[in-house]
C-alpha cells in the first residue's frame, strides 16, 4: 500500500483518467506506483473488455437498443463495469467534442456504433481516428455528408471539421470549407434495412467515385486532386490543430477552460502547459496516447486537484462506482442515463454539435439540486454495497474522535479535500454526537457514517473532480 | 437456401410469426416460448426495462390471442422473464431470472402461485434460466448462476440436482437452456463452456455435443436445445446467430442460419400501411433480415418441426425436417 498522498494521487488520476475508484483500489495501484498506473490505464488491452455477452444475455434490450435511454444505459454500463476506465473516458472525451445527437441521427445503435470505434481508436493516431470519422454513419448523418455532391456541396461536415473537430475558428478560410467539402464529395452511406418492425439494422459507409469530385482543389495552401484522407493529412499537421487538440485535452482533464467559442480570443490558463501537449503531439507524429502520457504524468496535471467541475456523467458514474450497487448486469441502467440528462448532460445527445458547454455552466440552480441530492442519497444509503464497505472499513479503525471521523470519510470517498467551511461543517456535525464508537452504538454508528457521507456527497467540494 | 440437405436430411424452411411490438401484436426481446397441444404457443418477452414484460398467447397461424403479466414485483408480474413451460395439464410455468422465482399461470394468463427462493443453497436459486419437465412431470430449472440443474415438484419442493462451476464433465459455466428426449435423458445449453451437455435422468454424465477437433459444428454461447423423435439434436448458437444441428452420437450434421425471406403476415401488415418502409425496402439487400439474429430458443413439435425464436428479430422461424423428400434432377 502507498502512502497517504500516493493514494490521493491515484485518486486525482482515477477521478481524471477515469470515473474513479475505490479507495481499496487506490491502495493497490499505489503500491504499484503512478508511473505504473499511467501505463496500465493507457495500455487498456491489458485487461478484459466488458463481457458483451453477458451483457447481451441478461439486457438484450440493450443491444440495438431500439430507443433512448437504452442506447445510454448500455453505455453507463461499459462506464462503470469497464475494468479499462480510460478507454470509456477517451470514449466521452471524444463524444463531448465530436458531439453527434440522437435528436437528428434517430437511430441509437448507431450512435452506439460511434461510441465503440472511438473506444477503438481513441487513444492512438488522431489522423486515423479524424478518418473513421469521417466515415461513420452516424456522423455523416448528422452533418449531411451524405448531401455532399458532385457539383452541389453540402458544407456542414467540412466546416465542423475544421471548426469544432480540428483547428478551431480563424484558422481556415471560406474557401478553404468549400474546397473541403469537395474532397468529402461521394462519402455517404448506404440505404439500410428500415427499423421497424423487426428490430435495428445498420448503415454502412460507402464511397462513390461517381458522385466524388475529383479535379483539383486548394486547401489551406496546398493544391491537388485531393480526396478526404489528404484533407485529413494537411489538417493533422497544422499547427493550429494540436494546439486544438492540446487545448482540448486540458479542459478535459486538467482544468475548466473558458467555453470553446471563445478560444480564438482567449489564451489557455496554463500556456507553458499546452505548449508541451502540442510537442508531444509533434513528436509523436499526432499519437494521442503519447500526449495523454505526457499529460498525466506532468506537475500541472498532479497539481491540478479538484480544479474541474464534475460533468453530470462524471458525478452519477463516479457515485455509482462508489457505491457498488451497479456491478454487473441489473435492471435501472436507465435511471442513471434519466439522471444524467435531469443534470444536463444527455448522453448521445448532446444540445448541438458544438456539444456542451462545461465547467461551471455544468451548474445552475436545478442542475445544482440534483446533483446534491442524487450523490448524498446515494453516498448516505449504508445498505449498499460500496458504502457498507466503507461503514465496515471507518469501524474497523475502532473509537474515533469528531476530527478522525471527519478526516476518516473524507478519505474514504476520495481521498476529497474540501475547504474550511466545508470542514466546519462536518465537524459540527460529528461533534454533535461526539466520539464514534461501535460498542454498544454500533447500529447508531452506522447511521451517523452514512449521514456524515451524504453531507460529503452534499458539499461544494464534492462537485469537484 | 430454403432447403437444406446434408447427411440424409433434410430441413425445409416453412414460414416464420410474429415482429418487434412493445405490448399487444409481437414480441419485445422473446427469451422462451411453449406450445400447447393445440398449436396454441405461450411466447416470453422480456422487454427492457420497465417495458414490455408479458407472455403473449399467439396460434402458429397468427391469430394473436393477448397478452398476461408485465413489469413489476407483484403476483403475476416480471422484472427479467427468461423462459417458460406447460405441465401436463396445461399450466404455464415461467422463470424470471432477477426475481428468482417460478410464476405459474392457467392458460387464460390467471395468475395462481409463486414459488422460489434466492441464494446458492440447495433448491435456493440465482438467475433460474431454462425449464423443462421430466418424463415424472417434475421440473427441471436451469439454476444459472449457480452453475448447476434443479429439480423440483411443481409446487416448487426440491427434489435433487446437478453440477457445479467448471469446465469439466457434467460441470457448467453459466449454463442457460435445458430439454430432455424421450428416455428421459437430459440436455443443457452449458452457455459460457461453449457446448451442450447431455446426463442421464438421474444427472449422470453421458456425452457432450461441442466442436470436433477440426472446429468443425463449434458452439459460441449455445442458449437453448432440443431433441427431435430421431435423436437429432438441435441447438441455437447464440453467439453465432445459427442454429446447429448434430446427429444423436454427437457428430455434427448442418447448420441453419435464418430464411424468412417472406415477412410473417404481422410484419407484412405493418410494411403495407407504411409507404416510406416499402420504398427503403426496394433499395436494400433484405438478406441480413432473413438471417437469424439472437437465436435464443429451440423447440421441436410432434410432427418434428423445428422452431426457433429470435430475441433480437422478436420472431419464430419454423423449419419442416422432411422425411420423405426426393432429390430433384441436378442437371434441370
Amino acid at each position: 500500500m502507498g502512502n497517504r498522498e500516493d493514494i490521493a494521487l491515484l485518486g486525482h488520476l482515477m477521478r481524471r483518467a477515469g470515473f474513479g475508484a475505490t479507495y481499496a483500489e487506490l491502495a493497490e495501484r499505489a503500491a504499484a506506483g503512478y508511473e505504473a498506473a499511467v501505463e496500465d490505464l493507457l495500455n487498456p488491452e491489458r485487461f478484459e473488455p466488458v463481457d458483451a455477452d453477458v451483457l447481451y444475455r441478461f439486457l438484450p434490450g440493450y443491444e440495438g437498443a431500439l430507443g433512448p435511454p437504452l442506447n445510454q444505459a448500455e453505455w453507463i454500463y461499459r462506464m462503470i463495469n469497464t475494468r479499462r476506465p480510460l478507454e470509456e473516458k477517451m470514449a466521452l472525451f471524444w463524444h463531448q467534442l465530436f458531439a453527434t445527437g440522437n435528436s437528428k441521427v434517430d437511430n441509437p445503435p448507431e450512435l452506439t456504433q460511434q461510441i465503440d470505434m472511438f473506444r477503438q481508436y481513441g487513444l492512438g493516431s488522431f489522423r486515423e481516428l479524424l478518418v473513421q470519422l469521417a466515415q461513420n454513419p452516424a456522423m455523416i448523418f448528422w452533418l449531411d455528408n451524405n448531401g455532399n455532391h458532385l457539383g452541389a456541396i453540402n458544407e456542414n461536415w467540412g466546416r465542423e471539421l475544421l471548426e469544432l473537430f480540428s483547428m478551431g475558428v480563424g484558422n481556415y478560410s471560406e474557401d478553404d470549407i468549400k474546397e473541403a467539402s469537395r474532397a468529402f464529395t461521394g462519402w455517404t452511406v448506404g440505404p439500410k434495412i428500415p427499423r421497424n418492425p423487426l428490430g435495428r439494422f445498420y448503415w454502412n459507409f460507402e464511397y462513390r467515385p461517381e458522385d466524388h469530385d475529383d479535379g483539383p482543389k486548394t486547401f489551406l495552401g496546398h493544391t491537388g486532386n485531393f480526396n478526404g484522407q489528404d484533407i485529413i493529412d494537411i489538417v493533422v499537421n497544422q499547427p493550429a490543430t494540436a494546439r486544438f487538440l492540446a487545448r482540448h485535452l486540458y479542459n478535459f482533464f486538467v482544468a475548466d477552460e473558458p467555453q470553446v467559442p471563445s478560444w480564438n480570443i482567449t489564451p489557455p490558463n496554463d500556456p507553458d502547459a499546452i505548449d508541451r501537449l502540442v510537442a508531444a503531439y509533434d513528436e509523436s507524429n499526432g499519437d494521442v496516447r503519447a500526449m495523454l502520457r505526457t499529460l498525466f504524468n506532468s506537475d500541472f496535471f498532479k497539481q491540478a486537484r479538484f480544479s474541474r467541475v464534475k460533468s453530470p456523467a462524471e458525478l452519477v458514474i463516479g457515485t455509482a462506482r462508489m457505491a457498488g450497487h451497479f456491478a454487473g448486469p441489473r435492471p435501472g441502467f436507465n435511471s442513471l442515463a434519466f439522471e444524467c440528462a435531469y443534470q444536463g448532460q444527455e448522453l448521445l445527445n448532446p444540445p448541438s454539435v458544438e456539444s456542451w458547454h462545461t465547467g461551471a455552466e455544468w451548474i445552475d440552480g436545478g442542475a445544482l439540486v440534483r446533483r446534491v441530492n442524487f450523490a448524498a442519497g446515494i453516498l448516505g444509503d449504508t445498505a449498499l454495497p460500496g458504502v457498507s464497505a466503507i461503514v465496515i472499513s471507518i469501524r474497523a479503525r475502532g473509537a474515533l474522535s469528531p476530527d478522525e471521523f471527519v478526516d476518516a470519510c473524507l478519505e474514504l470517498v476520495g481521498p476529497l479535500e474540501i475547504g474550511a467551511n466545508t470542514r466546519a461543517e462536518l465537524l459540527d456535525q460529528a461533534r454533535s454526537d461526539g466520539e464514534l464508537r461501535w460498542d454498544d452504538a454500533a447500529a447508531d454508528s452506522e447511521k451517523r457514517v452514512g449521514l456524515m457521507l451524504a453531507l460529503i456527497a452534499a458539499s461544494r467540494d464534492f462537485q469537484f473532480a | 437456401m430454403l432447403t437444406t440437405v446434408a447427411d440424409g436430411r433434410v430441413f425445409d424452411y416453412s414460414y416464420c410469426l410474429g415482429m418487434y411490438g412493445m405490448s399487444g401484436q409481437g414480441f419485445w426481446a422473446p427469451q422462451d416460448f411453449a406450445l400447447a397441444d393445440d398449436d396454441t404457443m405461450f411466447v416470453i418477452s422480456r422487454g427492457a426495462e420497465e417495458l414490455g414484460q408479458r407472455i403473449s398467447k399467439v396460434t402458429l397461424d397468427h391469430q394473436f390471442l393477448g397478452q398476461f403479466g408485465a413489469f413489476g414485483r407483484g403476483d403475476g408480474q416480471f422484472i427479467w422473464p427468461r423462459s417458460i413451460a406447460l405441465d401436463d395439464a396445461g399450466a404455464i410455468y415461467a422463470s424470471d431470472d432477477f426475481l428468482n422465482r417460478i410464476s405459474i399461470f392457467d392458460q387464460d394468463g390467471a395468475f395462481q402461485h409463486a414459488w422460489g427462493e434466492a441464494g446458492d443453497a440447495k433448491g435456493q436459486l440465482n438467475a433460474p434460466s431454462g425449464m423443462t419437465f421430466d418424463g415424472s412431470g417434475n421440473l427441471l430449472v436451469v439454476d444459472a448462476m449457480n452453475h448447476r440443474v434443479q429439480r423440483f415438484t411443481k409446487k416448487g419442493k426440491y427434489l435433487g440436482g446437478f453440477g457445479r462451476q467448471g469446465a469439466a464433465d457434467g460441470e457448467f459455466n453459466l449454463p442457460w437452456g435445458v430439454c430432455t428426449d424421450d428416455a428421459g435423458n437430459v440436455y443443457v445449453a452449458d452457455w459460457k463452456n461453449n457446448r451442450v451437455q447431455k446426463f442421464d435422468a438421474d444427472g449422470n454424465y453421458l456425452m457432450k455435443f461441442e466442436a470436433s477437433p477440426s472446429g468443425v459444428g463449434d458452439l459460441h454461447g449455445p442458449s437453448s436445445v432440443a431433441v427431435d423423435s430421431e435423436g437429432d439434436v438441435y441447438v441455437t448458437d447464440w453467439g453465432s446467430h445459427r442454429l446447429q444441428v448434430y446427429a444423436p452420437d454427437g457428430r455434427f450434421i448442418a447448420t441453419l442460419v435464418g430464411d424468412a425471406q417472406q415477412p410473417s403476415p404481422w410484419t407484412q401488415t405493418y410494411i403495407d400501411a407504411n409507404p416510406e418502409i416499402i420504398k427503403a425496402r426496394r433499395r436494400v439487400n433484405l438478406e441480413p433480415e432473413w438471417r437469424f439474429r439472437r437465436p435464443v430458443a429451440v423447440k421441436v413439435d410432434r410432427n418434428d418441426r423445428i422452431m426457433v425464436l429470435e430475441a433480437a428479430r422478436h420472431r419464430i422461424q419454423i423449419y419442416d425436417k422432411v422425411k420423405d423428400y426426393e432429390e430433384h434432377p441436378l442437371n434441370l
